[in-house]
Order: C-alpha cells, then sequence, then structure tokens
C-alpha cells in the first residue's frame, strides 16, 4: 500500500511511527491483523480468477453466438416433435443466417467508433458526423446517399419535401438583456409566460439572459408548412440556444423532433451545409436570411427579408432606423415575410408534385421549381439602369443584375423602344428623363429587392425615384 | 449479465470521522462512492451486498486523511456480446432507434431491424410493420441481442440487433392505449 508517496524523506520516520500506533488502535477497532493479511493474500487469488472468468466469457462470447442459437433450436425441436416436417427448413434458413453474418461488413455508419451493423471497432475518418442525431453518431457517404433515397421514398408517398429554416432574423429576434435600448425597457413587462409556450411570442429567457421575439404568422407558418414538408432548423448559433428556440417554436416537439441542426454540426467553418441533411439536394427547400453561408445551395435557398425587432439586431446590419419595438409595432401578420413566403411555398409544392410531364417523381429537382417560379416574378420587363453602379464595373456580375435576370426581367445596356422600366437612382440622369418623356416606368433599385423578397412583381408608384435635390 | 464479485477500493476518510463510528462512516461514503458508478472493467455498480474487510489505515501526511483498503462484496452489472437483454426504446429516428438497459445505452440500426419494418416519422416516429401488426416507438420494450460493445472509463456503449429469432417488442405501449 504505497499512499504515502507524496511524504517527504525528512518527516518519514516520525509520521511512520504514528502510522503504527494509529494501526494498533485500528485493528482493536475492526478486526485482527493476522486475518486481514490473511484475506489480503486470498483476495489477490480472487481477483486472478476473476479475470478468468471473464477470460472465459470473452471466449464464449467470440465463438459461441451461432452454436447457442443452434442448440436453443434443437431444444425447440425436441420439445415438439410433432413439426418434423419442417425440421428439414430450419437447417437452410439457419445456414443462410450464418452466411449473411460471414460477409464483409460495408460499416455503413459508426457510433463511437463502432459499426452499426457488425460491432466492430471502425476507423473511418471520411464519415460524416451528425451529432444532432447522436454525439457520437458518424454516417459513412453510401450509407447517407442511400439512407437519402431511402427517406425520399417516403416523403413523395406522403407527398411532402424538406424544408430547412434558419432561426435568426428568419423566424424569431433575440437580443440579450444588456442590450436592450431605454425605449425597449417596457418589453419587460409585457413578456409572455413560459407556461404558455404555444400562444406566446415574445419571451424572456433568465437562463440565457435573452429576450426572443416570434417573427409574426410564424406559428401558422410552421402548422401550414408541416404539411407539405419535413422541417429541419439550422442555425449557426449554439446547440443549447439552438434547442432552446426550437422549443418555443415547436412545444410539442412534432415539426423538427431531433432535426435540430447547430453550429458544431457544419462541416465547414462559416458554411451551412446540406450534407449533414438527411435529404436529397433535389428536394431541399432552404429558407435563410444569409446568403453567403449557403455558398454550394443557393439554387436551394429562398432569401428571407431580415426580421429586426430588437435595436440591437439592427445596429449589427448598420440599420440606424429605429426598431419595431421601439416603435412599438411589428410586422404585419396577414401579410408579413413569412405569410408571403408560406404562399411561394404552396405554389413550388404544388407545381412539384403537379408537374404532369415527368411521372418519375425521383427524377424531378426542387431546384428547377423555384427557378421557374422566381423566372415568373418580373416576366415581360425589361430593365435598363441608370446611376445604381459605379461607371466602369462590370454589369453583368452586379448583384441586383444577377437578381432581376433570375427574376425573369430581361436586362439591357441601352435604351430602345420595348424597354419597360428604367431603374435609377437619380431623377436627373439622361435615362431617367427618358423613362419620363416616353411614360415608362421609372423606379427605384429597392423595387428589385422588394421583388425579389416578397415573390411579386411591386406596384412601381410605391418605389418612385426621389427627386435628388430634394434628398440633398 | 450480472455477477456478484469483490473488489478492494482505497477509501480516504476526513479525521474528523475518527471515533467509534468510524466503520460506519467508512461504508456508508463507500456506498455513496461507489453505487451507480461504472468501470471499465467490472461494468456498473448497481449495489453493495457486504463489507468484507477493512485493512489498515494509512495516514497522509499534510492532511490528516488517512486512506483504508477496503474490501466489498458488490452487484455488477456488464453487458457482454452475444448477450440477450430486454430495454426500453428512447429515441426513434431514421437511423435506428436507441433503448436503455438500466444504465447501458443500447443503438439498434434500421439495417439491424427487420427488413419489412419501416420508418414512419411525424409526432411519434416509429417503425412499423407493412400491415401495422407491430410497431416500435418510445417506451416500447423490445428484446435485442447484444452485437458489440464499448466499454469506456464511465459509461457502456452497446451496438444491438432485433434481426433474429425470438427478439423484438415484448411490450407495447401504443398498442395497450
Amino acid at each position: 500500500m504505497s499512499v504515502d508517496g507524496d511524504s517527504s524523506p525528512l518527516s518519514s520516520s516520525g509520521s511512520d511511527d504514528f502510522a503504527a500506533l494509529l494501526n494498533e488502535e485500528l485493528a482493536g477497532i475492526s478486526s485482527d491483523e493476522s486475518l486481514e493479511e490473511e484475506a489480503d493474500e486470498t483476495d489477490q487469488d480472487h481477483d486472478g480468477e476473476e479475470e478468468e472468468v471473464y477470460e472465459e466469457l470473452n471466449v464464449e462470447d467470440a465463438d459461441f453466438a451461432p452454436k447457442r442459437s443452434k442448440r436453443q433450436r434443437l431444444d425447440m425441436l425436441d420439445d415438439d416433435e410433432g413439426l418434423h416436417c419442417s425440421t428439414s427448413l430450419e437447417p437452410v434458413s439457419q445456414s443462410s443466417d450464418v452466411s449473411v453474418q460471414l460477409e464483409i461488413c460495408a460499416h455503413p455508419s459508426l457510433i463511437k467508433g463502432m459499426c452499426v451493423k457488425c460491432g466492430r471497432m471502425v476507423d473511418d475518418v471520411s464519415a460524416v458526423a451528425l451529432g444532432y442525431i447522436h454525439k457520437d453518431l458518424k454516417v459513412g457517404s453510401d450509407e447517407l446517399a442511400r439512407l437519402r433515397n431511402k427517406d425520399l421514398k417516403s416523403l413523395f408517398r406522403k407527398k411532402k419535401l424538406y424544408l430547412v429554416l434558419d432561426l435568426d432574423h428568419t423566424l424569431l429576434n433575440s437580443t440579450h438583456f444588456q442590450h436592450i435600448s431605454p425605449d425597449e425597457e417596457y418589453l419587460k413587462s409585457q413578456t409572455d409566460s413560459l407556461q404558455d409556450l404555444p400562444n406566446g411570442n415574445l419571451f424572456q429567457l433568465d437562463s440565457m439572459r435573452m429576450f426572443t421575439k416570434l417573427r409574426p404568422f410564424v406559428r401558422t407558418f410552421l402548422k401550414e408548412a408541416s404539411n407539405m414538408f419535413e422541417m429541419y432548423v439550422y442555425t449557426m448559433g449554439e446547440r443549447p440556444y439552438a434547442m432552446e428556440m426550437a422549443r418555443l417554436l415547436d412545444p410539442g416537439k412534432i415539426y423538427f423532433d431531433s432535426r435540430v441542426i447547430s453550429q458544431a454540426d457544419c462541416t465547414q467553418k462559416h458554411q451551412k451545409g446540406l450534407d449533414v441533411v438527411l435529404g436529397a439536394e433535389s428536394a431541399v427547400i432552404i429558407l435563410d436570411d444569409t446568403e453567403y453561408v449557403w455558398r454550394q445551395h443557393k439554387e436551394n435557398l429562398i432569401l428571407m427579408d431580415r426580421y429586426h425587432y430588437f435595436s440591437s439586431s439592427g445596429r449589427s446590419f448598420n440599420l440606424n432606423n429605429r426598431s419595431l419595438a421601439e416603435l412599438k409595432r411589428d410586422e404585419s401578420e396577414p401579410d408579413g415575410a413569412l405569410a408571403t413566403i408560406l404562399e411561394v411555398l404552396k405554389r413550388i409544392h404544388q407545381l412539384f408534385f403537379d408537374l404532369e410531364q415527368d411521372d418519375d417523381l425521383m427524377r424531378r429537382d426542387v431546384r428547377q421549381v423555384l427557378k421557374t417560379v422566381r423566372s415568373e416574378v418580373l416576366k415581360g420587363c425589361k430593365l435598363v439602369f441608370s446611376r445604381v453602379w459605379k461607371i466602369g464595373e462590370q454589369v453583368e456580375n452586379q448583384r441586383l443584375w444577377e437578381v432581376a435576370e433570375e427574376l425573369g426581367a430581361i436586362c439591357c445596356k441601352e435604351l430602345d423602344a420595348s424597354v419597360t422600366h428604367v431603374v435609377s437612382t437619380d431623377m436627373g440622369t439622361e435615362k431617367s428623363r427618358w423613362a419620363v418623356k416616353y411614360k415608362k416606368f421609372l423606379v427605384n433599385p429597392s423595387w428589385i429587392e422588394a421583388a425579389n423578397f416578397l415573390w411579386q412583381r411591386q406596384p412601381e408608384d410605391s418605389f418612385a425615384v426621389n427627386d435628388s435635390k430634394k434628398e440633398h | 449479465m450480472f455477477f456478484h464479485i469483490v473488489l478492494e477500493r482505497n477509501m480516504q476518510l476526513h479525521p474528523r470521522h475518527f471515533g467509534p463510528n468510524l466503520r460506519d462512516k467508512l461504508v456508508a461514503k463507500l456506498m455513496k462512492d461507489v453505487e451507480g458508478t461504472c468501470s471499465g472493467r467490472h461494468g456498473f455498480v448497481v449495489a453493495i451486498t457486504g463489507v468484507d474487510n477493512v485493512g489498515k489505515g494509512l495516514i497522509r501526511d499534510g492532511t490528516g486523511f488517512v486512506t483504508f483498503p477496503v474490501k466489498y462484496q458488490c452487484v455488477v452489472f456488464r453487458p457482454f456480446k452475444g448477450e440477450i437483454l430486454e430495454a426500453a426504446v428512447t429515441i426513434v429516428n431514421k437511423m435506428g432507434f436507441f433503448a436503455e438497459a438500466g444504465p447501458v445505452q443500447i443503438f439498434v440500426s434500421n439495417h439491424l431491424i427487420p427488413d419489412d419494418m419501416e420508418f414512419q416519422s411525424g409526432d411519434i416516429p416509429n417503425y412499423t410493420t407493412s400491415d401495422g401488426s407491430v410497431k416500435i416507438q418510445r417506451d416500447s420494450e423490445v428484446r435485442l441481442k447484444i452485437i458489440g460493445t464499448r466499454v469506456d472509463a464511465t459509461e457502456i456503449f452497446c451496438i444491438g440487433t432485433i434481426k433474429d429469432d425470438f427478439l423484438g417488442v415484448i411490450n407495447d405501449p401504443g398498442a395497450a392505449a
């Protein structure tokens, strides 16, 4: 018993004496010293035995499984002799069982480094970690493809697609206690009780020191979308936050189940990827307010107008106007962003499942449908831009130009009679004056942005170009 | 599998416990420290059934704590490959389902669920046969066979299968409801 390894050599003699004394004393309390020593020896023996027992067991584990099942079967057969006719079948099925076991396992996925199919320890670095399903789960690429394919079939049977939803600025807006502006203090008395999750929309989360405001219409949105989609939450927030938000949005756990993906699950830094989503890319629609995180899946993305309820949220995007909370207002419920997008989703869903020309559902691609729907928004518009970007810049690479073309508008550089809209920031340019003269629509660039977010051609009157003289 | 074995442990005791009740204190502390823990070698310690022997104490310099080697009998639970266990289902998802047999977590992958059972998503995700007669969902009780174990210092995790004769649901909460 080398317990006092830390005792210094100087003091050891003294402590040893004391230890001996104490031992003597204790011997009286517990039991006879000699007995103890004997017991010590026997214990060592016992330990040895124990190990042997375990070894035997392990041997049994490795070799015995098939044998044991055989024995079981034999027992059974002995019991009911009347069933002799079936005996001829038994060995056949058994041998096929054995051959299955002998097949080389492809190690489809691993949990804690253990293959889920054969139970062996495997080291596969290429497998993708799906931490949101289980913290130690890794799935190989072949298995991912198989799962997606299988899942897609059952999903199509239910006439559903996948919907990946971002949290912040898309479905809700959160802010820390310390970032509340003086004009927003009144909110503290207006929060909804956490006991009433399904009805509330403004919550105070003391554990995270946060206020969370759900976007108007979000409850109806989720309810209706769940009939058409299998929904995922995919956020750049951390896991506890994501779980808490999912609880606010889905207290009954009927929409998301375990499909809540957070920052830790992303395979690339600052990028969201569909590689951790168990859904085929051809059937996924993404709702997010940030475009660049979905660099590889832009075609699946529906860009959302950002929801800023708290002033701190607007400030982080360099918006300095007063927040909705400060103005004691909110997005409109019947025609806010979520209601608009729900209509778009309904249309995409309907188009996807109603396409007559191609009978094979599996080969359909929601990205194509998305593209088609998008390209109908500004169909028939021919745009000319004026003073929207600096002279000399490559116009074809401009975002606004790209967006307009995606929305189905035709963009050109020069004026001609077929042009329908002039997009301008200034009344005074030559093109703007031309538009006024020939009674063409003259709109500012946010007309395109609005059409992009609302998926509808907007009334041109509300996007008139401000007179530059008045502006300055 | 359960085992009744003798284990030994060095217990450190604070000097304030030295006195007539020293042994009782030691046993109480042993129970608190050991029951419910898991060691990779022996499995989960379910209960202490008796203390065989308390060895000579050794005083630790500087602290005054005394270390006693204590030998005790206990019931341990350790799952083995090939063992048949009964477990309660906790989570069901596309990948398969998780079940618990006491402190042991077991995962049954969809490869090892009979082929005629399909995953059904919805508010109660489950695996159901095509005729709907058998259903595995949360809180179902299943009989499964362990095909792999991973033993860590504080946790034992198993891979199981129900794709074999006499395995599968033994009690279905959905059927009773």
